[in-house]
């Protein structure tokens, strides 16, 4: 290929890579929260984000006002239906081992999907709201890219700060820790089950109504992103929350540096490939912390 | 009842093999396409209900084949059935690259590693237009073969069957299930794991590519995205843990019935029998998780070998 | 080397992550003979059998097996060049039946693996349980089933870890002549045990380890009074 590299390419590359970066550390932080608490492989963590963007949507078509305060419904939402499916169906597979859990996250959002199909039929819709680009010298900063990295980075800060310093927070980690500790110290590991998925699907529904303002959006959009989280994960150490960060950040920049190469297409086949060859090199992920 | 049961068989083929002469091009289109899945659902049996490597990207064999069967037919002008073999052979080829490395991860690992194996293998089809012919797909000369292609389907369901009969009741098939319940015991036994493992791979993707090369002369035109779906790889794993993963007539019973209902219930109704796939996988992982052959098999003492 | 020995262990390591589990630590077994570990918990006692039989790669030192190095071979090819081993947390195949889990782990013809499977089961008392799912069975015999499938493969170096755990007096009796037994047919048993009655009623020479390293060697008489042994156990 003779395309030259200039600076203002890498830049641009690079600052559109820690954009994506922050909103992918969030939803695998999510996934992360899951895995780290129950041991559980949440296949169907991308299902909520596409949920969330869903109601991004019919927020801005039926109020019309500005779709990023739709967080407001999204994020409740989903935590209410994370927290219905975890005690319903979840909670019966967290100390089964973990293909049983896959394969029942793995129903769940073939069913999650294919309702959303029916109820929303598979055209593509969008939100439009804030178009065009911020110009910083030479690097064009997509407008709504930049708003969602705020808001991803704010969210996943408030997540931090929650998990740090409050007693709900501080009894997730303890749980993620040691459930039997965690159980003897009169923590209720089944609220701390619950609250956990509902957190985590709320942190989904915040990816989905974030980028329900940029990309296109129908049933099936979950899908990537649930792959995408598993990669953050392995990438940043399986229960390693600092490390599900670091890996959503590098996950963002490879892919933008895959695109200057590779078509779009090809591009996202490099996070699947990536994920292969992380899982092999180095299955403790790259901060070390626990595997399974 | 063993003296019943192999005149079942007999009298059940025979049906099958007569079947073409009676049936309407529709009929017969239906058990081709039965036979298909229960092929396809048999050789997932294989890999994931033996030794418990659960493949969730089995389509891609079934997309793999059909690709190279098609190139074969128009570019090379091979006929359909050498070229379906070829589909099988292209298959493995596939699945010696990917299980080589993938088949040394753990369980859930290898899972969620499959999961994407799918969608870079229809990248890379995608990509590859002048072979592939890309996004426009391929269209192979029709010919007048459904009934060819009807007994082609039936044998390699019947091969595949058989396979598993043969494996299952045999030590290499123990083998196999040692990986499934408790593989660092079996490689202390003097086990070689990773051997049986990537044979176990090899032989659950060689089927579905012939398959698929059939299945691509048999509706003439194929693309990425008819090739490779999710949903064939959804199918064959609701099929087989419904049937029974790891009995031998587990998957056809799950093929049988789930095809069955597919076309004449769920067919009118856009998505439910989707929608259905995952409740039935729900309930299988959570109520029963043998199977209705296993739940049999535990209830009513019966050999593991059926 | 000393060509006598049938296992030969020189400077073994194993840390994980800051812990070192084994450290340097050196033992010789001559064949015929009935040897103990013991050491308090966490001494290193299983990391030592899983270095030996491949499923832990040792981060330094050597082991040789009839005088060929072996550390750095996958479990499958230590188990097939004749060394054994059972496991602290009981691992039959579940799903297979007793006799399935006794023919899975042999390559013999079927006919023999078949009279072998039975004899052994019957050794035992298994035998009317052979069509069983190993599952199903009690822990008592699923202890037995692990053991016998061990013979099963004819090694001449067996690993035990806590045979006797979690066995019933009787029980324990039979197990403790089969040991001896198979001493005399000219096997070599390494028995990791928490049993002092066991130990040192049954083996010829015990080796301590305590913090990965070891402390003592020798007949369980002199093992019983040496200080280090007793400061280990109840010292700290």
């Amino acid at each position: 290929m003779s395309v030259s590299i200039t600076a203002e390419m890498v830049g641009q590359v690079i600052i559109s890579g820690l954009l994506a970066g922050a909103l992918y550390s969030m939803v695998a932080l999510g996934l992360a929260l899951i895995f780290g608490v129950m041991r559980v492989i949440n296949i169907a963590h991308g299902t909520f984000l596409m949920l969330g963007a869903y109601t991004t949507f019919w927020w801005s078509q039926l109020l019309g006002i500005n779709p990023y305060l739709s967080l407001l419904a999204s994020m409740p939402l989903m935590f209410l239906l994370g927290v219905l499916l975890q005690r319903t169906l979840v909670t019966r597979v967290v100390n089964a081992p973990e293909l049983s859990s896959l394969l029942l996250t793995f129903g769940i959002s073939i069913a999650l999907v294919n309702l959303a199909q029916l109820a929303f039929t598979s055209d593509l819709r969008s939100v439009e709201y804030l178009t065009g680009a911020w110009l910083v010298g030479p690097i064009a900063l997509s407008k709504s890219r930049v708003i969602s990295f705020a808001f991803a980075v704010a969210i996943t800060l408030f997540a931090f700060w929650f998990l740090q310093k409050t007693k709900l927070g501080k009894a997730i980690r303890a749980t993620s820790q040691s459930s039997e500790v965690a159980l003897v110290c009169g923590i209720n590991v089944q609220r701390i089950h619950l609250y956990s998925f509902g957190i985590a699907s709320a942190l989904a529904a915040a990816g989905g109504s974030l980028v329900a303002v940029m990309i296109a959006i129908q049933p099936e959009m979950g899908q990537v992103y649930t792959f995408k989280s598993f990669l953050v994960i392995v990438l940043g150490g399986a229960g390693n929350l600092p490390g599900a960060l670091l890996g959503g950040m590098l996950l963002g920049l490879v892919e933008q540096l895959a695109s200057l190469f590779l078509t779009t297409q090809l591009s996202e086949a490099v996070a699947y490939v990536l994920l292969v060859l992380v899982l092999l090199l180095r299955p403790a992920g790259l901060l070390g912390g626990r595997s399974t | 009842m063993k003296r019943v049961a192999p005149a079942v068989l007999v009298i059940g083929l025979l049906l099958l093999v007569l079947y073409p002469l009676m049936a309407s091009g529709y009929e017969i289109r239906f058990m081709l396409q039965l036979f298909m899945w229960v092929a396809l659902a048999q050789s997932w049996n294989l890999i994931s209900g033996l030794t418990g490597y659960v493949s969730f990207g089995h389509v891609a064999f079934f997309g793999t084949g059909a690709y190279a069967a098609a190139i074969l037919v128009t570019s090379h002008g091979w006929h359909w059935a050498p070229a379906s073999m070829m589909g099988g052979v292209a298959a493995v080829i596939l699945a010696l690259i990917i299980g080589y490395p993938c088949l040394r991860l753990k369980g859930p690992y290898f899972a969620i590693a499959t999961l994407g194996l799918n969608e870079v293998v229809r990248a890379l089809v995608s990509y590859f237009e002048s072979v592939t012919g890309g996004g426009s797909g391929i269209s192979l000369p029709p010919i007048a073969a459904t009934g060819q292609i009807y007994y082609a389907m039936g044998l390699a369901a019947l091969a595949v069957t058989a396979a598993a009969h043969l494996i299952i009741t045999s030590r290499v098939g123990l083998r196999f299930m040692t990986i499934r319940e408790d593989e660092i015991a079996a490689e202390a036994m003097g086990i070689d794991t990773a051997r049986y493992k990537l044979y176990a791979f090899l032989l659950s993707a060689f089927i579905p590519g012939v398959v698929g090369g059939l299945f691509a002369q048999d509706t003439g035109y194929i693309e990425p995205i008819s090739v490779f779906p999710l949903l064939t790889t959804i199918t064959m794993i609701v099929m087989v843990l419904f049937g029974g993963k790891g009995t031998i007539w587990g998957p056809v019973l799950g093929a049988v019935t789930l095809f069955v209902l597919q076309e004449m219930v769920w067919v009118r109704f856009l998505y439910l029998h989707q929608i259905l796939f995952g409740a039935i996988i729900v309930v299988v992982v959570l109520l029963m998780p043998k199977g209705i052959l296993g739940m049999l098999q535990e209830r009513y003492r019966l050999p593991r070998t059926i | 080397m000393d060509q006598g020995h049938i296992l030969e262990i020189r400077d073994l390591t194993k840390r994980f992550g800051g812990v070192t589990a084994v450290n340097s630590c050196s033992l010789a077994l001559a064949p015929r003979k009935i040897y103990g570990l013991i050491g308090p918990n966490g001494s290193g006692k299983t990391t030592l059998f899983n270095c030996i039989t491949g499923l832990e790669r040792r981060d330094d030192g050597e082991v040789y097996f009839k005088a060929e190095r072996i550390d750095g071979l996958k479990p499958h090819q230590v188990a097939r060049r004749g060394i054994g081993r059972t496991f602290q947390m009981i691992r039959v195949f579940p799903e297979l039946s007793a006799l399935e889990n006794l023919l899975v782990v042999t390559a013999e013809p079927f006919e023999v693996a078949h009279r072998k499977a039975l004899e052994l089961l019957q050794f035992v008392t298994l035998d009317r349980l052979q069509k069983e799912y190993a599952g199903n069975l009690s822990y008592g015999q699923q202890k037995l089933l692990e053991f016998i499938r061990v013979l099963m493969t004819d090694p001449e170096l067996i690993l035990l870890d806590e045979p006797a755990a979690g066995v019933n007096r009787t029980l324990l009796n039979e197990l403790l002549a089969a040991i001896t037994n198979l001493r005399d047919q000219g096997k070599t048993i390494l028995i990791i045990e928490h049993d002092m009655k066991v130990v040192m009623g049954l083996c010829d020479t015990v080796f301590v380890l305590d913090y990965g390293e070891k402390i003592a060697e020798g007949p369980p008489s002199v093992i019983q009074t040496n200080e280090r042994v007793i400061e280990a156990y109840f010292g700290r």
